[in-house]
């Protein structure tokens, strides 16, 4: 059994890694313990209202890299650990029996070297499938720089593979992360999206990567604007096949000269996974959302700035715009969009019928009109007013006499 | 006036043709509270009559019999007139009314089955095992709605090999799968003795979830939307 203290250096290593989802992966039961569950599961959520799902951890937190926006870097003064194949099996076999987790997710620091790194996590994948028969959900984390048929045998085992390519761009990767090349970041992305094509069109037996691969970058380290940021993401959906994107804001764990003192804030992560989903589910391009040059507003989702530069589009009416247009209507959701299309076979929806079916009307009905009603603002700049506004009040608080902790505890004692 | 019947499906068919023709009728199958002046009939289940409307309804939608199995499993305290509701309307157009979304019956019911349904896939992870010393697995809950047969299925399919139980503490009922096969017994309470490692596994999970949290992003109200404190209760990690 593994012991408490290595649990905590090898997990605080992993926390900051934003992938826990355990989706898309159906693979069944063959004797032994577990099965995919291709919608995924959430297992419990911590404090910061993240799911944890999978357990994720490091092998090692004993890194020869020196990327400087790290925990692990090797010239950080931290204390270190690495843990055998056969602890981390045993672990996560009795998690899940407990459903405590869905899944492993297994990353580590480049111990040693890249591929005596990839080779420890390959060992491990391949004994906790064959040795202890384990048929659940397993991510693994590419290395880097290591050999390609290493990671091509550990493909076989796993249910996802990923890459971190960390930073937007090549020069910032160069700056921050000086042992990394976007050339050993992309390429096995690429040979192992190809490799996974082959395999799907020679329809050979068993799985390889069923759950794909996902990615992630810091935002807010470098000078990227989400523009920039949203192009690449795209490019990665479109010719990559990636399943996500993920970002995650950059948090001074480190003191360096070469990276921003203060932590990038969250709602610029938030608007991210925003304009995200709306490349992966809503039909828009990311031309769309935000000029290359340009950061998202703060001040509104990504698809209300979409509506309010396009207002010449609008409003549509309810009861005969198709889905897709529909889907680009400024609060209305896939599961929105969906009743109103169902409900709409039936009868004429009235505005009144779409408060009902709890379809959310704040931003919305600015967009449409119901059987040729509208119940919005007079015009564009009131619009565009009211939803900042509605976004600026959701922030704010009402402050009360007893608001500053110093008077509330002056007046508890009598004093005021 | 309300008509009181037993819960199942028998039950609630019988009283539906009793019911129908009645307008300000209320279906009820739990203790209920009358309003002054208020009339209850308690209902006996008619096996034939019940089976002739289920005929009935099943040649008006082919599915309705799976909705009406969730929305009895509901805890919500209406659910009895959210069926009788959406069955009425069911009567009345002849034809399925699922997605008559703007009817105030059929929204009705898409609520109550979407709440049964996402309890369910709730609990696929809230649940927690206990390891026993035989090596079995048991697990207390309290869910609010009666569904955990229904969620044993999902941890057959991953653990073929463990014997393990289910235990709805509330409704003093249990799931139980024994290697083999699957069944329902009443249960109101159980003796259990833990592995030896139990405890051990478990302080490590505690640690575990310690550890993976980032504190200076607390977003408590976040974690207790996705995660209800109603379902802390037996949950090792959120145990002090």
């Amino acid at each position: 059994m593994i012991s408490e203290s290595k649990l905590k250096i090898l997990t605080e290593g992993a926390k900051y890694d934003v992938s826990c989802s355990s989706s898309g992966s159906k693979r069944q039961n063959a004797g032994g313990m577990g099965n995919g569950y291709a919608m995924g599961c959430c297992h419990t959520f911590t404090p910061d209202g993240r799911c944890v799902s999978l357990l994720k951890i490091l092998m090692s937190n004993d890194c020869v890299f020196n990327c400087k926006y790290c925990v692990n870097r090797c010239d950080a003064d931290v204390p270190r650990a690495t843990a055998t194949p056969d602890e981390l099996c045993e672990l996560v076999i009795d998690f899940y029996k407990r459903n405590y987790i869905e899944g492993l997710f297994l990353s580590s620091a480049v111990c040693k070297t890249p591929n005596y790194t990839m080779e420890r996590l390959y060992l491990t994948v391949k004994k906790l499938r064959t040795e202890y028969r384990f048929h659940g959900y397993v991510h693994v984390k590419g290395i880097p720089h290591a050999d390609m048929a290493l990671i091509r045998e550990t493909a076989k085992y796993a249910d996802r593979m990923s890459y971190n390519i960390e930073l937007p761009s090549e020069r910032s990767l160069k700056l921050l992360a000086p042992q990394k090349s976007k050339e050993s970041l992309l390429l096995p992305m690429r040979a192992l999206a190809e490799e996974k094509l082959a395999f799907k069109e020679e329809k050979k037996r068993g799985l390889f990567l069923p759950a794909g691969q996902t990615t992630q970058m810091i935002v807010g380290a470098s000078p990227e604007p989400d523009g920039q940021i949203l192009r690449l993401s795209q490019s990665l959906y479109r010719a990559n096949g990636l399943k996500r994107v993920y970002y995650s804001s950059y948090m001074p764990v480190v003191h360096d000269s070469l990276l921003p003192d203060l932590p990038a804030g969250q709602l610029r992560e938030h608007r991210l996974y925003q304009a995200d989903w709306l490349l992966r589910f809503y039909g828009f391009s990311a031309e769309e959302i935000a000029p290359e040059g340009e950061n998202l507003s703060l001040e509104m989702d990504p698809k209300c700035a979409w509506a309010v530069r396009n207002m010449h589009l609008f409003p549509v009416e309810i009861n005969r715009a198709p889905l897709e247009v529909l889907l680009r209507v400024p609060g209305i959701g896939g599961r929105s969009a969906y009743k109103i299309t169902e409900a709409r076979r039936y009868t004429a929806l009235t505005f009144d019928d779409l408060k009902k079916m709890r379809v959310v009307l704040k931003r919305a009905k600015h967009f449409i009109t119901c059987g040729g009603k509208f119940f919005g603002a007079k015009n564009q700049y009131a619009v565009r007013g009211l939803l900042a506004a509605g976004e600026r009040s959701a922030n704010a608080e009402q402050l009360s006499l007893f608001s500053d902790r110093a008077n509330a505890i002056a007046a508890l004692t009598g004093e005021l | 006036m309300i008509y009181l019947y037993d819960g199942t499906k028998e039950g609630f068919f019988t009283a539906f043709v009793l019911a129908y023709g009645d307008g300000k009728a209320r279906l009820c199958s739990k203790q209920a509270q009358l309003a002054l002046g208020e009339e209850a009939v308690s209902v006996s289940t008619n096996p034939a009559r019940a089976e002739k409307a289920e005929r009935r309804f099943l040649q008006f939608d082919r599915s309705c019999i799976s909705d009406l199995n969730k929305m009895l499993r509901s805890g919500d305290c209406d659910r009895d007139d959210t069926a009788f509701g959406y069955f009425r309307l069911l009567a009345a157009f002849k034809r399925p009314v699922r997605q008559m979304l703007a009817r105030r019956e059929a929204l009705a019911a898409d609520e109550c089955i979407r709440r049964v349904n996402t309890e369910i896939h709730r609990m696929h992870g809230f649940i927690r095992f206990l390891e026993c010393e035989s090596g079995a697995l048991y697990a207390p809950c309290s869910p609010d709605n009666d569904i955990i047969d229904l969620l044993v299925p999902h941890f057959r399919g991953r653990f073929p090999e463990f014997p393990f139980l289910i235990h709805d503490v509330t409704r003093k009922k249990a799931a139980v799968y024994d290697g083999k096969n699957t069944f329902l017994a009443p249960l109101d309470r159980a003796e259990i003795i833990l592995s030896a490692d139990e405890e051990r596994w478990q302080s490590l999970w505690k640690e575990y979830y310690k550890d993976v949290n980032i504190p200076e992003r607390e977003r408590l109200k976040q974690m207790r939307g996705y995660m209800p404190a109603r379902y802390w209760k037996f949950m090792p990690e959120l145990h002090r």
